[in-house]
C-alpha cells in the first residue's frame, strides 16, 4: 500500500513537473518579437515590422476575432454591413461607426489605403485585392477559417501577428475544453440522427464537407445527410427526408421558414422529429455559430443541449455561453431561443 | 456637315477632359485636384503618389479607353452589319471571352493574369470559329455571319453552363459571376501595360480602314464597284474589332452594353452616320463609362458592378 502511495506521489510529481516546465515554455513565448515573418493561409510569407496599431479587417470572422483578442482599439476599419452582426453592437459598438472597406464580393482598395493600416486581414477569396495591396506595400495576412482546424490556425496566426499570443492560447484552450467536455458528457448516449434545414428552404441541407456537419459531429449527433459530398447546400426531396426519418430537425439561423411551417407541413407528419416536435432553430442573436467564427464551438454546445438535454442541460449551456462571452468579449450574453 | 460634327467632337473631348480630372480626384483615398501637381512633381507623400500612379490613373485611363473603344467598335459593327442592333456579342466575342475566363477560374484556378489571357484567347477563338462557320456557308452573305455568331454564342453558353456546374459554388462560381458583371476595381498599372498598346494599335488600324467600312454600308455589289472587296475586308474588320473587344473585356469583364448605346446616342444627336460620327460615338462612350465608374466607386462603401448600370447587355 505504501509503495503504491509512493508511486502515485511520484507520478503526480512527474506530471506536475512536466506541466510546470511546459507552462514556463509557454510564458517565454507569449510575446511576439518584431520584425517577425509569418506564413499566412495562402502560403505567402508576410513580414510584420512592428506591433500593428492600425488594423483593417475585411471579413466578419476576423473582425469578431479582433474583439476576442482585445484589439478593439487597434481596429480602424471593418467590412461593410456591420449592423448585420449583433455581436458588434454588444461588444464593440464603436465598430458600427468605423469606416467600411467593402464586402467579400466587392472590396474597396482605396478605402483600405485611406485608413493607412499597418495590418490588413482578408479572406483568401480576395486574392486579387491582396495582390494589389501587396504591390502597394501594405502588410496583408490572408486568412481562411473554413474548417475547425483552419479556424484554430487563423486564431493562432492573428494572435501571433498582433502580439496577443496569450489571449489566442486562452481562446484555443477554451474551445478545446468545451469540445473535451462534450466528448466526456456524451460518450455513452444513444446517438440521435439530425437533419439540418438550410437557410433558403427546408429541403436544402449540409453534407459532410460543410462546417455545419463538423458541429453536429462534435455534438455527437449523426448528420443524416453526411453521405452527401456537396461543398455547398445540397437540395434533396421530401422522399429522401422521409427515408432518413431524423430524430431531430435543426433549422439554420438565417432560415426564411420556421418551426411552425414544418409542423403544419402535411408531407412531414410521419417524421419522428415532427411527431415529437423535436425541431429547433439555431439561435443567431449573438453570432452565426453555424459559420466558423471564434465562438462556433458554442454551436456544438447548443446542438448537444438540444439533442441530449438530460446530459447537458439548457441551464448549463446558458452558463457556458455567459462564461465564454464574458471572458473574451466582456459582455453579459444570453441566448434567445 | 463635317464642321458641325467637328464641333461636337471638340465639345465631347472637352467634356471628357473635365470628367477625367474629376475622376482622378474622387475616391475613398483623399487625393484632391490640387494635390495632382505635387504628385506629378514627386513632392507629395509616397502613399499618395502610389495610389495615384498605381490605382487612380490606370483606372481612369482604362475606363476612357474602354468606353471609347467599345463604342467605336459598336458603331463600326452596326455599319458593317447594316443593323442598329449589332454589338460585339453578335460575332460571339463576348461569350468567347466569358468561356475563357470561366475556364481559367474553374480549370486552371488562375489569378488575374491567367484569367485575362484566357479570356482574350477565348474571344479570339470564338471569332475564328464564327468566321470558319460563316465561310462554310454557300452564299457568304451577312446573314451567315449573324447565324454563325448565334451558333458560337449558343456553344459558348453551353460551355459556361458546364463550367459553372463543375465549379466550386463557394469560390469559383462567385468568381465567374463577378467576372461577368464587369468592373475595374482591381486594375493597377502593371495590369494594363499589355492591354493598352494592343487596343490602341488595333483601334488605329480600324480607323485607317474607315473609308472601306463606310463603303461596306452599301450593298455588296455596289461596294465592289467602288473597289472594296467585301470578302477580304470584312474578315479583317471583324478581326480588328474582336481584338479590341477581347483585350478590353479581358481586363474589365462584360461591359459591352456601352458598345450598343454609344453609337445610338451619337446618331440620335447628329442624325447622321459617318466615320466622324463614330468618333463622337467613341467619346460619348468614354464619358458615359467614366461617369458610371465614378458613381460605382463613390456611391457606396463597396464597389458596384457595372452591369448594375449597363444591365441590358
Amino acid at each position: 500500500m505504501k509503495k503504491l502511495l509512493l508511486l502515485v506521489l511520484l507520478c503526480s510529481l512527474v506530471i506536475s513537473g512536466c506541466s510546470v516546465s511546459s507552462s514556463k515554455e509557454m510564458k517565454t513565448n507569449t510575446k511576439s518579437s518584431y520584425p517577425q515573418t509569418l506564413v499566412d493561409q495562402l502560403g505567402r510569407e508576410v513580414t510584420i515590422e512592428k506591433e500593428p496599431k492600425r488594423i483593417v479587417s475585411g471579413y466578419y470572422i476576423s473582425t469578431s476575432l479582433l474583439i476576442a483578442l482585445d484589439l478593439k482599439d487597434e481596429t480602424v476599419g471593418i467590412e461593410s454591413k456591420p449592423e448585420k452582426r449583433p455581436i458588434y453592437s454588444m461588444a464593440a459598438p464603436e465598430f458600427l461607426e468605423l469606416p467600411n472597406v467593402g464586402t467579400m464580393k466587392e472590396f474597396n482598395i482605396e478605402a483600405t489605403l485611406a485608413l493607412e493600416p499597418d495590418l490588413v486581414l482578408l479572406p483568401i477569396k480576395l486574392k486579387d485585392s491582396i495582390d494589389v495591396l501587396e504591390e502597394l506595400g501594405i502588410t496583408v495576412l490572408a486568412i481562411n477559417p473554413e474548417s475547425d482546424e483552419l479556424l484554430h490556425e487563423t486564431i493562432a496566426l492573428v494572435a501571433k501577428a498582433t502580439n496577443r499570443i496569450e489571449l489566442g492560447d486562452n481562446l484555443l484552450n477554451k474551445i478545446k475544453t468545451f469540445n473535451e467536455k462534450l466528448k466526456t458528457l456524451l460518450s455513452d448516449v444513444d446517438q440521435k440522427s439530425v437533419y439540418l434545414g438550410g437557410n433558403s428552404e427546408l429541403l436544402s441541407t449540409a453534407g459532410s464537407k460543410m462546417y455545419q456537419n463538423t458541429l453536429i459531429t462534435l455534438a455527437n449527433g449523426k448528420n443524416v445527410a453526411s453521405d452527401l459530398s456537396d461543398a455547398y447546400w445540397a437540395n434533396i426531396s421530401y422522399e429522401q427526408l422521409l427515408a432518413w426519418n431524423p430524430d431531430v430537425i435543426l433549422i439554420a439561423s438565417d432560415a426564411v421558414y420556421s418551426k411552425e411551417d414544418l409542423l403544419n407541413d402535411t408531407n412531414l407528419q410521419d417524421i419522428k422529429a415532427v411527431k415529437n416536435k423535436a425541431i429547433a432553430s439555431i439561435p443567431g442573436n449573438l453570432e452565426a455559430w453555424d459559420s466558423p467564427v471564434p465562438s462556433s464551438v458554442l454551436g456544438s454546445l447548443w446542438i448537444a443541449s438540444e439533442l441530449y438535454p438530460e446530459k447537458y442541460s439548457k441551464e448549463e449551456f446558458g452558463q457556458d455561453v455567459r462564461d465564454f462571452y464574458s471572458t473574451f468579449y466582456q459582455i453579459e450574453a444570453s441566448v434567445n431561443e | 456637315m463635317n464642321k458641325h460634327i467637328n464641333k461636337f467632337i471638340i465639345c465631347f473631348a472637352v467634356l471628357l477632359g473635365i470628367l477625367s480630372i474629376v475622376s482622378l480626384s474622387i475616391g475613398r483615398y483623399q487625393i484632391k485636384f490640387e494635390d495632382i501637381p505635387g504628385i506629378l512633381a514627386g513632392t507629395a507623400s509616397s502613399m499618395k503618389i502610389n495610389v495615384f500612379i498605381n490605382l487612380r490613373l490606370p483606372r481612369t485611363m482604362i475606363v476612357i479607353l474602354s468606353g471609347f473603344a467599345l463604342s467605336y467598335v459598336g458603331s463600326v459593327l452596326q455599319t458593317v452589319f447594316k443593323n442598329p442592333l449589332a454589338a460585339p456579342e453578335i460575332i460571339g466575342v463576348s461569350s468567347g471571352a466569358s468561356v475563357g475566363a470561366a475556364f481559367a477560374i474553374v480549370i486552371l484556378s488562375g489569378g488575374f493574369y491567367i484569367t485575362m489571357l484566357s479570356a482574350f484567347i477565348g474571344a479570339v477563338l470564338a471569332l475564328f470559329l464564327s468566321l470558319f462557320i460563316a465561310s462554310k456557308s454557300n452564299q457568304k452573305s451577312l446573314a451567315s455571319f449573324v447565324l454563325s455568331g448565334i451558333v458560337v454564342n449558343a456553344l459558348a453558353q453551353a460551355t459556361i453552363m458546364f463550367l459553372k456546374m463543375i465549379a466550386d459554388p463557394e469560390r469559383q462560381l462567385a468568381s465567374i459571376e463577378f467576372w461577368m458583371m464587369g468592373g475595374f476595381n482591381t486594375i493597377t498599372s502593371s495590369k494594363i501595360v499589355l492591354v493598352v498598346p494592343i487596343t490602341v494599335i488595333s483601334l488605329v488600324l480600324l480607323m485607317l480602314f474607315r473609308r472601306q467600312v463606310e463603303i461596306m454600308a452599301l450593298k455588296d455589289e455596289e461596294a465592289k464597284t467602288l473597289g472594296v472587296d467585301i470578302r477580304v475586308i470584312r474578315p479583317i474588320v471583324f478581326l480588328l474589332c474582336s481584338i479590341v473587344v477581347a483585350s478590353i473585356v479581358s481586363v474589365s469583364g462584360l461591359i459591352s452594353f456601352i458598345g450598343l448605346i454609344g453609337p445610338h446616342l451619337s446618331r440620335l444627336i447628329l442624325k447622321h452616320n459617318s466615320s466622324r460620327v463614330w468618333m463622337v460615338s467613341g467619346l460619348i462612350g468614354s464619358c458615359l463609362l467614366l461617369l458610371s465608374d465614378m458613381v460605382a466607386r463613390s456611391i457606396g462603401t463597396s464597389e458596384i458592378p457595372y452591369l448594375c448600370f449597363f444591365c441590358y447587355k
